[in-house]
């Protein structure tokens, strides 16, 4: 009896439009993250903030990552302009909620922790919300393939990811595209609701290390109509990195 | 002079084939009063201001901090000679100054950092109750400045906790103002007398602190401990009123500090607190608690904080105070920043004592110009009563700007 309706329940689901693929979107997340996993991350990056009168401000950052997707913690360093260097911002990501972040700045000789409804807030100038320099961890969202689609000629699979509960974020929904040869994330559409928010698009991809790298990232408020186009340079991956490393005592250093 | 410039020569030689980073500006500054006030007639001070910070880190475990202030200006606020004070007990500033030089070692879990070094302790914005390794100037009561302070300080991080003890061997005074100056510590009605400075005396001992922070996903508090000495003077007043003349020194109260703090982010707000009871074993020191309620809200670009300080005095002392930080309390505040762009902000402070006695309206713009330059014009309006910590300075509303070359 149990057995039956165990098989009959499977039969009926696997009839529902959409539940086959949300298991096979969820696969392709977890390969993509796998695809892309390292144990350490290192790049230095150039940022260019185009805002809507074409006006271009420039910086520059430093970025360290220990731990990978969910279970990580990151540092990020401006060295450039000038009056911004020094400025720092820790983030822990945590595999079942959001992250936990702190915002070092040298003029105030402290950090100041990043609540969560500062989140959507443009990280010190740039189109990059606090919330998109978390890492994203596959367990934290809902997928569903939409379909397929091609970026830059490159075929995509195209998949509807919803956050799910206990993860608080200012979008409510977000289009991936993934490329399908590579199993990379090429480009990012973030809504919140029905309103785009925030396009990433990820170019230039690389293999560094084994790992697919994508050497430009660009950034679309579309709010705003001002965008962020970040270059990795000297990325390395795997570089020893210590826990004590990435503290908030060591944010200032 | 020569201490100075045998320190730079020396980094330089250091720095040279390590990891070696540096930062600085020069700052030209100035405050225009549209009011003289009864004993200082002047209206403009102009200064010029040069901070070079350099940072050294021979091996990952080590790393040396320096940070070097030059600095002058118009109405003798700072030294008209070349002394040097690595203490920082001078009245006026001086124009050669050390604010940081701190070995910094790194082991595991462990830092510790030895030497001149700015501590910083509370969670909460404007006033910070259990702050006491920060010693302010406050030769401009409304653009206070943060000073540094010789001690040993070992942190301790584990997960989400962090332990910090200091050990301060010298104590460092707040800067209070000037007693011939618009932002005088004196009450108006010794404003005529004849003053004279009869000195200070130092505390013999150390201070001492010990903090534990914890934070989580909910919350984060820290609770904190402090053995030391009252940063601002109290004085030892003697008046003769017949003949318009008072002599007075600075003497530095014991202190014993117990204290916390407590943020909660929530989805609306995050609602930050710090409090502390300070008690003394000295008869001219006030025994009180100082406290600090805030809620934090960021609506896209506007970063806003509304707050209430608050204080209750549990057994007044006998000697005059400066108040200091008190000076803030009983009131509300709020402090309001609002991002136009990558390169362009504008701040709104305000403070309003809870008895209407005396107000604070501050707004400022600021705007960077290419990639070294920052402009930043405001004013400050003081108004209050004569009886009041803050409104008896009610003529000294200024208008101030700044210009900043960053390298």
């Amino acid at each position: 009896m149990n057995k039956t309706w165990f098989f009959r329940t499977v039969a009926m689901l696997a009839l529902i439009p959409g539940f086959a693929p949300a298991q096979d979107a969820r696969q392709i997340m977890i390969e993509v993250e796998n695809r892309t996993r390292s144990r350490t991350e290192y790049y230095e990056g150039s940022l260019e903030v185009i805002n809507s009168s074409q006006e271009i401000t420039r910086k520059r950052w430093q970025y360290d990552r220990l731990g990978a997707y969910g279970n990580s913690r990151s540092a990020l360093r401006f060295v450039a302009p000038p009056e911004v260097k020094g400025v720092a911002l820790l983030v822990i990501n945590h595999p079942d909620r959001a992250s936990d972040q702190w915002m070092w700045i040298p003029a105030q000789e402290r950090d100041r922790r990043i609540a969560l409804q500062d989140r959507s807030t443009r990280f010190f100038g740039t189109d990059f919300s606090f919330e998109d320099l978390e890492e994203r961890d596959v367990d934290q969202y809902d997928y569903k393939l939409s379909g397929d689609d091609t970026v830059e000629d490159a075929p995509c699979w195209k998949i509807e990811s919803h956050p799910r509960d206990g993860k608080t974020s200012q979008y409510t929904s977000s289009i991936l595209w993934v490329r399908k040869d590579r199993y990379f994330l090429v480009r990012t559409d973030n809504f919140n609701r029905d309103r785009l928010i925030r396009q990433i698009t990820y170019r230039d991809v690389e293999s560094i290390d084994g790992i697919w790298t994508a050497r430009t990232v660009a950034v679309l408020d579309k709010t705003r109509n001002s965008q962020t186009l970040l270059t990795l340079d000297n990325v390395k991956y795997n570089l020893p990195m210590r826990d004590a490393e990435f503290t908030r005592e060591n944010l200032s250093k | 002079m020569k201490w100075t410039a045998t320190f730079v020569c020396l980094l330089t030689l250091l720095a040279q084939g390590q990891e070696f980073s540096q930062r600085g500006f020069v700052e030209l500054n100035g405050n225009f009063y549209p009011q003289t006030f009864p004993i200082d007639s002047t209206r403009a001070i102009g200064g010029i201001l040069a901070q070079y910070e350099p940072k050294w880190q021979p091996t990952p475990w080590f790393t040396l901090n320096a940070s070097l202030d030059v600095r002058m200006d118009s109405h003798q606020q700072v030294a008209r000679n070349l002394r040097f004070d690595w203490q920082d007990r001078s009245l006026q500033r001086t124009p050669f100054s050390i604010r940081e030089l701190a070995a910094v070692f790194r082991k595991n879990n462990f830092t510790i950092t030895l030497g001149k070094q700015f501590i910083r302790w509370g969670e909460a914005d404007f006033l910070n109750p259990t702050d006491r390794f920060a010693p302010t100037d406050l030769l401009n009561l409304v653009d206070q400045e943060l000073l540094p302070v010789t001690a040993a300080r070992v942190t301790y991080d584990r997960g989400n906790d962090t332990f910090n003890l200091v050990w301060q061997p010298e104590f460092t005074p707040s800067r209070v103002p000037l007693i011939n100056q618009r932002w005088t510590f004196l009450p108006p009605a010794y404003y005529s007398f004849d003053a004279q400075d009869q000195g200070s005396i130092f505390p013999g001992r150390s201070s001492f602190g010990v903090r534990w922070n914890h934070s989580s996903a909910r919350y984060e508090y820290s609770l904190s401990y402090y053995d030391g000495f009252n940063y601002f003077p109290a004085f030892n007043i003697q008046v003769d009123g017949p003949a318009a003349r008072l002599t007075y020194s600075r003497m530095y109260p014991a202190l014993r500090l117990y204290g916390g703090d407590l943020t909660v982010p929530s989805s609306l707000f995050t609602f930050k607190s710090e409090a502390a009871y300070y008690t003394s074993s000295t008869k001219n020191q006030d025994e009180y608690v100082l406290y600090l309620l805030e809620l934090e809200r960021q609506i896209h670009e506007v970063h806003i904080i509304f707050g209430y300080a608050g204080e209750v005095v549990t057994a007044h002392g006998n000697a005059l105070q400066y108040l200091g930080e008190r000076g803030f309390a009983r009131g509300l505040i709020s402090h309001v920043l609002y991002t136009l762009d990558a390169n362009r902000s504008v701040t709104l402070d305000a403070f309003v004592r809870q008895d209407g006695a005396s107000s604070l309206v501050s707004p400022a713009f600021s705007q960077s110009l290419r990639e070294h330059w920052r402009a930043t014009v405001g004013f400050a309006w003081l108004r209050g009563e004569a009886n009041d910590f803050l409104g008896q300075y009610h003529r000294n509303s200024f208008a101030r700007a700044e210009l900043r070359y960053s390298f």
